[in-house]
């Protein structure tokens, strides 16, 4: 982990003047740590700098080379943060050096939070999300850094900022249909970062969104990722279940029905590649039928039953569970 | 595949994995530095519920582990709490005392890990600073109604509003929190998929979603009106289909299964009153694949064991026991607090103010 061979900061005259200081130790620590001597010669004089306050170009050296050595040090995080606002710093020079550590240390919550910092004092939000897309490149699933574009895009929340969301969500899902954080993203995009002009007419939104979702369903029907989009939507517009039936119908047998040329956007197939029956549309079917009275209910729980039966086994106990409330309610 | 008898629990394993973590960790899990206490935490709780606490170690041992914990507590002018450990405390002699610097204060996150850690090993908690720690708090909450971790530091999310939550559940004294405007928090970091992300507008997520449900079950008055019929019919499907055909959970949709959101997703399912609806054959079955030969419980089958994975595997056993095997069997947990129930019972009897 050590850097080049740098002398350690107890052999170098110019950090002569610090007194280092020992890291206290009890006579039997608990799980203590058996730190490198560079680690051990670092925090000494970390721990001489943070008790003479100073706050110098030095400093700005020496947590850096901590953090190398662990980025989840919070304390030489904040000192560092603080010594370059004391020194008036280049944050734009220090962005760019975090370009390169944040990439080492992707799965650091302190990485994500000193740029959040950073970008608050810059408010320069817009060359970010190039940043963003390319560290996704590495990890595209990264918690983190999703959260970093989440929160970029709400605090900054500018026209410019969001008017290549859409395509970038849709590039992100392309390269992987099943990964949620893309999906997720968009519904943050489209439902929950309020209403941009481009966007007003709220029924083409829905529909284009329900289309979106429904094409993707159709290529690849076993997609957990897709199907709670789908559901998310018709929630939070509080569309009814019903209006997604014939869609559904056809995920729920076990052979693709034989289609003619007439391409129906509102209700396209299963492409003839898909594993079926679809759980997921079983599922949700079901959810419809249960709304539909006992002649629904009755219909609902021959579903549940064969999700129980055959195609969710795993979740057996969550089905008779439905079944027993759906039977209950309904006195069937 | 699910039916196929389970290998033994290698309990003493799992003992002599905690105790050599907490002999010392190699140079490098250095990562663990600023957060020493909660691995404590983890391997003290992991003697706690293989209920071998007493059994495999002295009284001398478990005095020198309360007198450390002890030493964490630090007093500064904004309050006071535990600190991760002394990595940014210099050698002085002990008997000084003095404020801390700002760099070596309390944590909330450590705070809530050590007073359970204290409750496993029977503390009486009269050293405890209870004013301090309230105040502690109350300088932690920011305006939009979560926590820093630290004093000073933006650093936030929904982790630290739970630890603040426990903590005021625990000395029974919400005193120190804007309680409806954590809540409120708490609300937005809801998501459409029926789970919580870690803050406004993140992706639904299975530790915080437990967080989530805990807090809301935690705060005082009635849970109810934190969460209609349908949220949470909604937060219980989701966590539902998180189980995946391993048997295991997996923390976010279309991820792989990972032990420790066994503990996560079934300690959140428990508190919502849906314990009945988790296949506990296919989690016993996935966490003893887990297991790792020399002792430790791993992330997922064939990786090497830490002592946060396993202490959460054997407290989701402990929700969960398989029936089959007896080795499997633990004694009941407390999902709220996140411990065994005779240890939140003295928590809750020994940390208030009397
Ligand atoms: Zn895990």
């Amino acid at each position: 982990m050590s850097l080049v061979d740098r002398p350690f900061y107890s052999a170098r005259p110019e950090w002569k003047d610090v007194e280092p200081l020992e890291q206290y130790e009890n006579i039997n620590p608990l799980a203590p740590i058996l730190y490198t001597d560079e680690y051990k010669d670092a925090t000494n004089y970390f721990r001489g700098v943070v008790r003479d306050g100073e706050k110098s170009e030095r400093v700005l050296e020496l947590t850096e080379h901590i953090i190398r050595l662990n980025p989840a040090h919070y304390s030489a995080w904040q000192y560092r943060y603080e010594t370059l606002i004391a020194l008036n710093s280049p944050l734009a020079t220090e962005l760019q050096l975090m370009d390169e550590i944040a990439v080492k240390h992707l799965k650091t919550y302190q990485v994500w939070h000193h740029r959040r910092l950073l970008l608050i004092q810059l408010r320069d939000p817009n060359p970010e999300l190039k940043f963003i897309a390319q560290s996704l490149k590495a990890d595209a699933k990264n918690y983190h850094t999703w959260s970093y574009r989440q929160w970029l895009l709400a605090y900054f929340n500018n026209d410019d900022l969001w008017s290549g969301e859409l395509d970038f969500v849709d590039h992100m899902v392309n390269e992987d249909v099943r990964n949620n954080s893309a999906w997720h993203h968009r519904f943050f995009v489209v439902f929950q970062s309020g209403i941009r002009d481009s966007e007003k007419d709220r029924e083409r939104v829905i529909k284009r969104e329900l289309i979106y979702v429904k094409q993707s369903i159709s290529l690849v029907p076993n997609n957990a990722s897709a199907w709670n989009y789908l559901r998310g939507i018709l929630d939070h517009n509080k569309l009814p279940y019903l209006t997604v039936q014939v869609f559904l119908e056809a995920y729920t047998l076990d052979t693709p029905p034989a289609t003619g040329d007439i391409v129906d956007l509102e209700n396209p197939p299963p492409s003839k590649e898909a594993q079926l029956p679809c759980p997921a549309a079983i599922e949700l079917l079901a959810d419809v039928h249960e709304l539909q009275g006992a002649e629904g209910v009755g219909k609902a729980i021959d579903l549940w039953k064969s999700l129980r039966d055959i195609y969710d086994t795993i979740r057996k106990r969550y089905w008779d569970h439905r079944i027993k409330g759906a039977s209950h309610r309904e006195g069937v | 595949m699910l039916d196929a008898p389970l290998p033994p629990c290698s309990r003493l394993g799992h003992v002599g994995h905690a105790k050599r973590c907490l002999s010392g960790l190699p140079s490098a899990q250095v990562e663990l530095d600023a957060s020493t206490m909660a691995v404590v935490f983890y391997c003290i709780g992991t003697l706690d519920l293989l209920e071998m606490l007493e059994g495999k170690t002295s009284e001398s041992d478990r005095q020198s582990w309360r007198d450390w914990v002890w030493e964490q507590q630090t007093h500064g002018p904004n309050g006071s709490g535990f600190r991760p450990s002394t990595y940014m405390t210099p050698q002085r002699s002990p008997n000084v005392q003095e404020d801390c610097t700002s760099y070596d204060g309390p944590h909330v996150i450590m705070s809530y890990t050590a007073l359970l850690s204290l409750a496993i090993l029977r503390d009486d908690f009269s050293q405890l600073d209870r004013p301090g720690l309230i105040k502690f708090l109350k300088s932690c909450q920011r305006e939009d109604g979560s926590f820093s971790t630290v004093i000073g530091s933006g650093d936030t999310d929904l982790r630290t509003l739970y630890c603040a939550f426990a903590i005021s559940s625990m000395l029974d004294d919400w005193s120190g929190i804007n309680v409806d405007l954590a809540l409120q928090f708490v609300a937005k970091c809801r998501t459409y998929e029926g789970g919580y992300g870690q803050s406004p507008n993140c992706e639904a997520q299975g530790g915080t979603t437990y967080i989530s449900v805990a807090s809301l079950y935690l705060a005082p008055g009635s849970p109810s009106t934190r969460l209609t019929p349908p949220e949470r019919q909604k937060t219980i499907q989701w966590l539902v289909r998180n189980q995946l055909s391993s048997g295991g959970f997996t923390g976010r949709t279309n991820k792989e299964a990972d032990a420790c959101y066994c503990f996560w997703c079934g300690a959140a399912l428990q508190i919502l009153g849906a314990r009945e609806l988790v296949n506990v054959r296919g989690l016993g079955q996935f966490l003893s694949s887990c297991q790792f030969k020399y002792g430790g419980i791993a992330k997922v089958p064939g990786e090497h064991p830490d002592p946060y994975h396993t202490y959460l595997s054997l407290a989701a056993l402990s929700m969960y026991p398989p029936e089959a095997d007896p080795t499997w069997a633990f004694g009941p947990l407390d999902p709220l607090l996140n411990a065994r129930v005779e240890t939140s019972n003295w928590a809750r009897a020994h940390i208030p103010a009397r």
